[in-house]
């Protein structure tokens, strides 16, 4: 009986009747929670983008104003669709309180020129990983230290700029087509994120066939 | 009166009110009924999404299947409770012998369980055995990485044949089985001075 009780009073919406039942219904906003939450784990969540390691793309200049981006959860979670050149939110594989923003330069089956602190010259990533590196070679934790990172680490894609408000926008490699449409002021800054590019993708060499995975045995 | 006859007749009753219930609803305007059916959608929305968060930051029953935990966990049809919210809350408290589902980092859409063997700075021997590798050669795990294996080594890929794996990549802690018998998994670890 006093279970009974209990549930009629856990009864939400419904006719108001005074305040002082009214006073013992769970909030709107908590029994609503469950919903924003789970919105925020699969499809869609706003993330604080702090640190260098992606200058000129995200963080450019040293003011007290850092990145909000919105990152995409979906299509990682359902189908992991990364490709090459997008930048992604990664949990740290050295520290898994840690997350950190790169950009994709390889995946699994392609062959990656490597930079300094890579004892190899070249290698090629295995199945099933992806090589990540920050867009400022200088100041990043990329690949080139920790080496291939397992694509079960990827969180999630960022979509677009939310905040500062004069960079708001999907964060697009530019083409030699905006490098005419431009104003002057900005012609070179687009030509360096042109030319960076043309290097990043001059260091990988793409696998055309799948890769195997070797027999099922887990 | 008989109790079967009473019992058709509450029935009975429960349906006529039932029935005036439904009539009193359809006869309502239009926008009333979307209104409430609206909201009902919503609240079962909700409710699905209450469990999920429950089974991602608490802990839930799952399905094991695979030859390798052999002796410890059957090749198919065991239920085990995963331990997501010590993983959740303490990343890197991860002992050696526990058995952990993780995410395998040859292929992200799959979850693998494995006990663990070795905590960063452990020194481990790769292969006894040698056939994987040879049996002198022997690694340091380092920082933040764990080395995993199966308990029916013919029959598990392992940290033996890709090295290390990241703490990030682990999910749960296996705590129980609970089908076909409940069983509480410990530590088996001893440690000899």
């Amino acid at each position: 009986m006093a279970f009974a009780t209990w549930l009629s009073r856990l009864k939400i919406g419904g006719n108001a009747s005074g305040a002082a039942q009214r006073s013992r219904r769970i909030p709107a906003l908590i029994y609503w929670s469950p919903l924003a939450l789970a919105f925020g784990n699969y499809f869609y969540t706003v993330k604080l983008i702090s640190g260098r390691s992606m200058q000129p793309t995200l963080n450019p200049d040293s003011s007290l104003w850092r990145d909000f981006g919105l990152f995409d959860k979906f299509s990682i979670r359902s189908r992991h669709g990364y490709q090459r050149g997008d930048i992604v939110a990664i949990v740290s594989p050295e520290n898994p309180r840690r997350m950190i923003v790169k950009r994709i330069l390889a995946v699994e089956g392609d062959t990656v020129r490597t930079l300094p602190p890579h004892p190899d010259p070249e290698v090629r990533v295995p199945v099933g990983h992806v090589w990540v590196e920050g867009d400022d070679s200088f100041h990043t934790d990329d690949s080139n230290r920790l080496g291939p990172i397992p694509a079960a680490l990827i969180d999630s894609k960022l979509v677009c700029i939310l905040w500062p408000f004069d960079r708001v926008g999907r964060v697009t490699v530019p083409t030699t087509e905006t490098l005419n449409s431009v104003h002057d002021w900005t012609r070179r800054s687009v030509q360096d994120a042109i030319e960076r590019d043309k290097w990043r993708k001059s260091r990988v060499i793409k696998s055309s066939h799948s890769v195997p995975r070797g027999p099922h045995v887990y | 009166m008989h109790p079967f006859a009473f019992a058709t007749q509450a029935l009975r009753r429960s349906a006529q009110v039932r029935l005036g219930r439904a009539r009193e609803f359809w006869s309502k305007p239009c926008l009333y009924k979307a209104k409430v059916v609206g909201k009902s959608a919503f609240k079962l929305a909700n409710m699905a999404c209450a469990l999920h968060i429950f089974a991602e930051y608490v802990g839930t029953v799952s399905l094991m299947s695979g030859l390798s935990m052999m002796p410890t966990l059957a090749d198919s049809g065991e239920i085990v409770v995963e331990d997501r919210w010590s993983i959740r809350w303490n990343p890197t408290g991860i002992a050696r012998g526990d058995l952990i589902t993780l995410y395998s980092p040859l292929d992200p859409s799959r979850i693998i369980c494995k006990r663990v063997i070795g905590l960063p700075g452990d020194v481990v021997c790769v292969d006894p055995t040698g056939q994987k590798a040879p049996s002198t050669e022997h690694v340091v795990i380092p920082k933040g990485h764990l080395w995993i294996s199966g308990d029916n080594a013919a029959m598990s890929r392992d940290s033996r044949d890709y090295g290390p794996v990241s703490m990030s990549l682990v999910r749960a802690k296996l705590r129980a089985r609970i089908y076909p018998d409940i069983t509480i998994f410990r530590n088996p670890i001893t440690y000899l001075d």
